[in-house]
Parts: structure tokens; C-alpha cells; sequence
């Protein structure tokens, strides 16, 4: 099989909803190219999601961020409580926390981008003229969609092979571990809409004569 | 071409996209795909490593935590109550803002676990009172950047987690461990700051009040129960440090929550009034903050969670690919070559320095420890003794250009520019090699206080 048609047959195999068949399709080296295709393509629509209900631009990430950090956090406590108080703990409450982890994690970091506050040294960069300027942050959306598409082929290659294993959560009867593995790639899928974003505003800005870079303050804007 | 010289060739590329300000996490990324395919492995172990380091890691959720309680004690007001209290034991002293500044930064990070956390929160809230006070403004962000140094050293500590999460090493030993040097750290910053201050004669001393210091420490009342819980819980056992950072954010939490209607019922002057013009009563209760706040104040911690963790996720694959590319033995041979106890200990020192100039502590961390600590063992240094090193050493990194993330924090959070602070961050770099060489000749300091 050519790897066009590779490519094409992970299609089939994901409306078939076998994990078994997702799986064997996304292990074969056009899962690069439908990956590549799925970022790409799935970043723009959330990005035009996002012009179209700007509410979900401002809250997307940061609900989710905060919501599963309280979780593990109140989770952590309340057991911590329990065991003092009770002497009973429930199993799962040192194993769903982490996976609440793994998304704040991703979607933080697609927030970070965002808000480009990812730790970088930007000393030389900000002395740079204007054109340098601009390839410079359009080098690091080429640098983060690749590494996006990296994530998602083999994040998602990781959550089928769970799937597949049928892997529950440690410590609860029905939870699969692959709904919370799925989270990752499409984590940097909407890290990918970001990364679009913010490339269409700094070729604006350097069209409109605006700053391209501007200091960005850790914990200043935090929607 | 042989894989020596690409991966020459791939760590150079990535030092040149560094120096062009693309973002350390696609730098050590990108060093990760380069290395896995000249290794001839499949990128897909990397997309596994970077879930299941948080899928499998109970004890990293600490570090989120500890940043939360950062900003919890920051909200509620507990952090200016500690401040006050540090500032009426020291003010009459030549630069005395500045030294409570560094004295604050220490107690903060008694119940916090985060630099940035601790320089962003005190240099926030001093930087000001500072620079009215007479301050060079470059000394005061320069002051808040070192003081937040400690914030990783004075247990709890984020990296002292992660380091034993890598070594496998008792965190509750690494926290116990870290109390001594940091203090130490506290006190040698406040020579400097006092020193400094001295020469330029800035500051406007206050009074020594024993009215005043009696009145301030009933009002950190709240933050002193919230140092002992964590102290508590880590030198009993009764939580795991993760269950204790999961503890204080409660406490947090409910205090804040109390505090904010209890305040107002109170009629209690606002945070804005000064110390003596405050009854005890004023002092019984924090600011607090609403339920409706909650959010905002989780919004902080979890933007530099998002920054940090995937830090964390991929500095692990660099190590793993590290350890497969053989630079363990490499950088092994190299340091034993060197000869016996103080030649291994001071070339990892150099060593852990220099690295802590060019990247973040993380993963200076989570790359060098699991190399250096095996070979710091062989020649009989005691592996919590080393950790204490190591991570004094790399908190240095914090503030040493030209990456040094407590540079860019208190930069930010002051408007003053990088490279405008450098000069009046150097007495504070010679303050805290000076207590890096007295850590790592006297083992009694990290040792001492932990139980047999």
C-alpha cells in the first residue's frame, strides 16, 4: 500500500469505531500524513470556532485548566480528610488526580501559547529589525505545528493502543484510560488553532507597523 | 556522518534556535526528535512518556499544588501579614525594606514551593514600598529576583519533588534536608542587602518596636499555622508531600473563604492602612477573598503550571535519551577523572552551574541529577547531601544570566529591564556561592536535622 492510501484508510477505520482497527490503521506510516492533514486542517476549524463564539476563546482553556486543578485538588483533600477522620479512602483517588494533571498540563500549555508566555530568551530577538522579527516568531509557529503533529499522531497512537487493552483506570471498575490519553493530542490540536492565531496577528501587526514582539509578564493576563 | 557529529550538529542547531528566542520546551523537543532518530528509535516513545510522566506521577501533582498555595496565601493576604512581620523585625536595620523583602521571600516560601511564585508575589508587593523608600529600583527588582531564590529550597519545594521523584529519594528527607541551607541562603542575602544598602545609604529605618513586632506576628498568625502544617505533615509522615500540598490549599481555601465575610462583619480597616494605625482586632483575620475570586486566583497557578509541567514531561525523554546515547558515561568518566571527594563535588558543581546559565532548573535537573548523583554516591557523598547541592546549585541558576528565570520574573513584575538589574544582582550571586561552598563543605548542614 502506497502511503496515500494508508493515510486514507485510518478514515474508515475511525468511523468503524473498532479500536482494534484504529489501531492497526494508525501504526502504518501514512497515519504521518492523515496526522499532519488532521492538525493542520483541525487547528484552523478551532480557530474558526473560536472567531465565531469568542467566548469559547477566552474560556476554553482556562475553564478546563481551573476546573481540573481544583478537582485534584479538592479530591487530594477531601481524601486526605477521610482518612484522618474515617479511616477509609477511596482507590482511585491517587490515580484519577494525575490523569486530571495531564489535561491541565496540555491545555495549559496550549494557553501559554497563547499568551506567549512559554519561558524563552527573547533578549536578542526583541534587538532584531522588524522583518528578522517576524521570520523569527513565524519560525517558532513552523517549529510548534510540527511538533503538534508529532504529538498527535503519537498521543493518538498511545490512546488506541489503551483502547484496544480495554486499560481501566487504576482503582475505578468503568473508566477506560484512553479517554483521558485522547485529551493530549487534541490538546495540541487546539494548541495548533493557537499557534494560527497568533501567526495571523503578527503578520498583522507587522503590516500594520504595531510591535511584533511585546514582554509578556508570567501571571499577569490570566484571562 | 558518524552520530557524534550529528548530535553535535543537533545540540548546536538547537543552541542557535535558542539564541533566537524560540521557547525552551521546542528547543529540548526538538533536541528529543533529533536524538531519537539518529538512536534509530520511534518518536511514538515520546508521545507515551509525555502522558504517562503525569499519568504515573502522584508525587509531581505537589508541584501544582504548592503553586496554588502561593497564590492562595498571596490572595487571602497572608503574605502581607508576613511581610509586615518581617519587615518590623528588621527595619531599623540599614536597608531594611530590602532585608524583609529576602525575609519574606523565605517565609513564603515556607508555605509555597515555587521561585517564580515567591519573586513574582514579594517583588510584586514590596517592589514599590521600595523604591518610595528610597531604593535604586534596579536593587529592588534585583532583590526580589534573589530572594525568590529561596523559594525553592525552604521545603516545600517543587524541584526538591521532582529531584526525588527521579532518584528515588524520601522527598519528606529532601524537604527536612533543605530547611538549614536555606535559611542559611535567607541570611546571606540579607548581609549583602544590608552591605549594599549601607554603602548607598538607602533606605528609612523605622524604629525596633517590640509592640509592633508582637503585633505583626499575631496578625502572620495564619501563615505561621500554615508553615507548621507543612512542617507537620513532612516531619511526621503523617501525609506524603503531595497529600500535604493538597492539605495547605485546603487550609488556604477555607481561610479565605472564612476571613473575606468575617472581615467585613468586623468593620476591620482595609489592607491599605499601616501597621500602627492597626488594633489586634484588625490583625485577628486576613483579607480573604470570595468564592466568586477562586477561579481567577487558580487561573495564575494554572498558567505557570502549564508552563513548567510540560517542561517537566519533556526533559524526561531528553534524559532517557541521554542515558541512551551514553552521556551518562561520558560526563561520568569525565567527573571521576577528575579524582576523589572535592574534585567530583566541585566539577559537578561547575558543572550544574554552568548549566543553570543556559537552561531552566528543570531541566537541568531532571537532565544532570540522575547522571552526577551515581557518581557523587561512588566517591561517598551522601545522596541527600548531594541533592541539597545540586539544588542549591541550581537555584543559583534562577538568577544567572543569561537565562535566569527569576530575572525574567521580577522583570516583569517590576517594569524594570532585564539587563538594567544585572549589575545589583552580583552581591547576591557572590551571597549565595559563598552559602553553595559552605552546603557542600559541611554535610551537617543538609544532614543534621533529619530523623535517624
Amino acid at each position: 500500500m502506497s502511503i496515500w492510501t494508508e493515510a486514507l484508510a485510518i478514515i474508515p477505520a475511525l468511523l468503524s469505531g473498532d479500536s482494534f482497527n484504529i489501531t492497526e490503521a494508525s501504526r502504518t506510516g501514512g497515519a504521518w500524513v492523515f496526522g499532519t492533514v488532521f492538525t493542520l486542517v483541525g487547528g484552523m476549524i478551532v480557530l474558526a470556532i473560536y472567531r465565531a463564539i469568542p467566548w469559547l476563546d477566552r474560556h476554553f482553556e482556562p475553564t478546563l485548566m481551573v476546573y481540573t486543578y481544583l478537582g485534584m485538588a479538592i479530591i487530594i483533600f477531601v481524601e486526605v480528610f477521610r482518612r484522618f477522620v474515617f479511616s477509609m479512602q477511596e482507590p482511585w483517588s491517587t490515580t484519577f488526580p494525575p490523569v486530571l494533571f495531564l489535561v491541565m498540563t496540555w491545555f495549559g500549555c496550549s494557553w501559554n501559547i497563547k499568551l506567549r508566555t512559554h519561558l524563552a530568551f527573547n533578549e536578542f530577538r526583541t534587538a532584531m529589525p522588524r522583518p528578522m522579527q517576524l521570520a523569527c516568531v513565524t519560525l517558532d509557529a513552523v517549529l510548534w505545528l510540527i511538533f503538534c503533529v508529532i504529538v498527535v499522531v503519537t498521543g493518538s497512537r498511545i490512546a488506541a493502543n489503551a483502547a484496544m487493552n480495554f486499560q481501566i483506570l487504576e482503582g475505578t471498575n468503568n473508566f477506560l484510560k484512553w479517554w483521558f490519553l485522547i485529551t493530549m493530542p487534541i490538546a495540541f490540536v487546539v494548541m495548533a488553532a493557537r499557534v494560527f492565531e497568533n501567526l495571523f496577528e503578527d503578520w498583522a501587526n507587522y503590516r500594520s507597523g504595531d510591535p511584533i514582539i511585546n514582554q509578556s509578564v508570567i501571571g499577569g493576563d490570566t484571562g | 556522518m558518524t552520530d557524534a557529529t550529528l548530535i553535535t550538529a543537533i545540540s548546536l542547531g538547537v543552541t542557535f534556535l535558542f539564541m533566537l528566542g524560540v521557547p525552551v520546551f521546542l528547543i529540548i523537543g526538538y533536541w528529543v526528535i533529533g536524538t531519537t532518530f539518529v538512536l534509530g528509535q520511534s518518536l511514538d516513545n515520546m508521545g507515551a512518556e509525555l502522558s504517562n510522566v503525569f499519568v504515573k506521577g502522584f508525587a509531581l501533582l505537589a508541584m501544582p499544588l504548592f503553586i496554588l498555595t502561593g497564590d492562595l496565601i498571596n490572595r487571602s493576604g497572608i503574605a502581607r501579614r508576613l511581610s509586615d512581620f518581617a519587615y518590623s523585625c528588621l527595619g531599623f536595620l540599614r536597608g531594611g525594606l530590602a532585608m524583609a523583602a529576602i525575609g519574606a521571600c523565605g517565609l513564603f516560601a515556607a508555605i509555597s514551593g515555587s521561585n517564580a511564585a515567591t519573586t513574582a508575589t514579594i517583588g510584586s508587593m514590596l517592589h514599590p514600598e521600595m523604591v518610595n523608600g528610597g531604593y535604586d529600583e534596579r536593587f529592588s527588582a534585583a532583590t526580589a529576583a534573589a530572594g525568590g531564590t529561596v523559594g525553592i529550597i525552604i521545603p516545600p519545594s517543587i524541584i526538591f519533588i521532582v529531584y526525588g521523584y527521579l532518584m528515588g529519594l524520601s522527598i519528606s528527607d529532601l524537604f527536612i534536608a533543605g530547611i538549614l541551607p536555606g535559611a542559611l541562603m535567607v541570611f546571606a542575602m540579607m548581609l549583602a542587602a544590608w552591605i549594599i544598602c549601607s554603602m548607598n545609604g538607602w533606605g528609612i529605618l523605622i524604629p525596633l518596636r517590640m509592640g509592633r513586632i508582637l503585633k505583626t506576628a499575631f496578625g502572620a498568625w495564619l501563615g505561621f499555622f500554615a508553615i507548621g502544617l507543612v512542617l507537620y505533615g513532612i516531619y511526621t509522615g503523617k501525609f506524603s508531600p503531595t497529600e500535604a500540598a493538597a492539605v495547605t490549599v485546603g487550609f488556604c481555601l477555607i481561610v479565605g473563604l472564612i476571613c473575606y465575610p468575617l472581615n467585613r462583619i468586623m468593620h476591620n480597616h482595609g489592607s491599605d492602612t499601616p501597621v500602627d494605625q492597626k488594633t489586634y482586632r484588625d490583625m485577628a483575620v486576613v483579607e480573604g477573598f470570595k468564592l466568586t475570586e477562586i477561579p481567577a486566583i487558580t487561573m495564575r497557578s494554572a498558567q505557570i503550571t502549564g508552563i513548567l509541567a510540560p517542561l517537566i514531561g519533556i526533559s524526561v525523554v531528553m534524559q532517557q535519551n541521554l542515558s541512551l546515547l551514553g552521556a551518562q558515561e561520558v560526563i561520568g568518566n569525565f567527573v571521576t577523572g577528575m579524582g576523589g571527594y572535592y574534585a567530583v563535588l566541585f566539577t559537578s558543581m561547575l558543572i550544574v552551574f554552568v548549566s543553570g546559565m543556559i537552561l531552566e532548573s528543570l531541566p537541568v535537573t531532571i537532565i544532570l541529577a540522575p547522571i552526577l548523583a551515581p557518581i557523587a554516591a561512588t566517591v561517598g557523598v551522601d545522596p541527600v547531601h548531594f541533592a541539597v547541592i545540586f539544588l542549591v546549585g541550581a537555584s543559583i541558576g534562577f538568577i544567572t544570566p543569561p537565562y535566569g528565570l527569576n530575572l525574567y520574573v521580577a522583570s516583569g513584575v517590576t517594569g524594570v529591564p532585564y539587563f538594567r538589574l544585572l549589575r545589583y544582582i552580583v552581591p547576591y550571586l557572590i551571597a549565595l556561592i559563598g552559602t553553595w561552598f559552605l552546603v557542600a563543605f559541611v554535610p551537617a548542614l543538609s544532614l543534621m536535622l533529619l530523623p535517624n
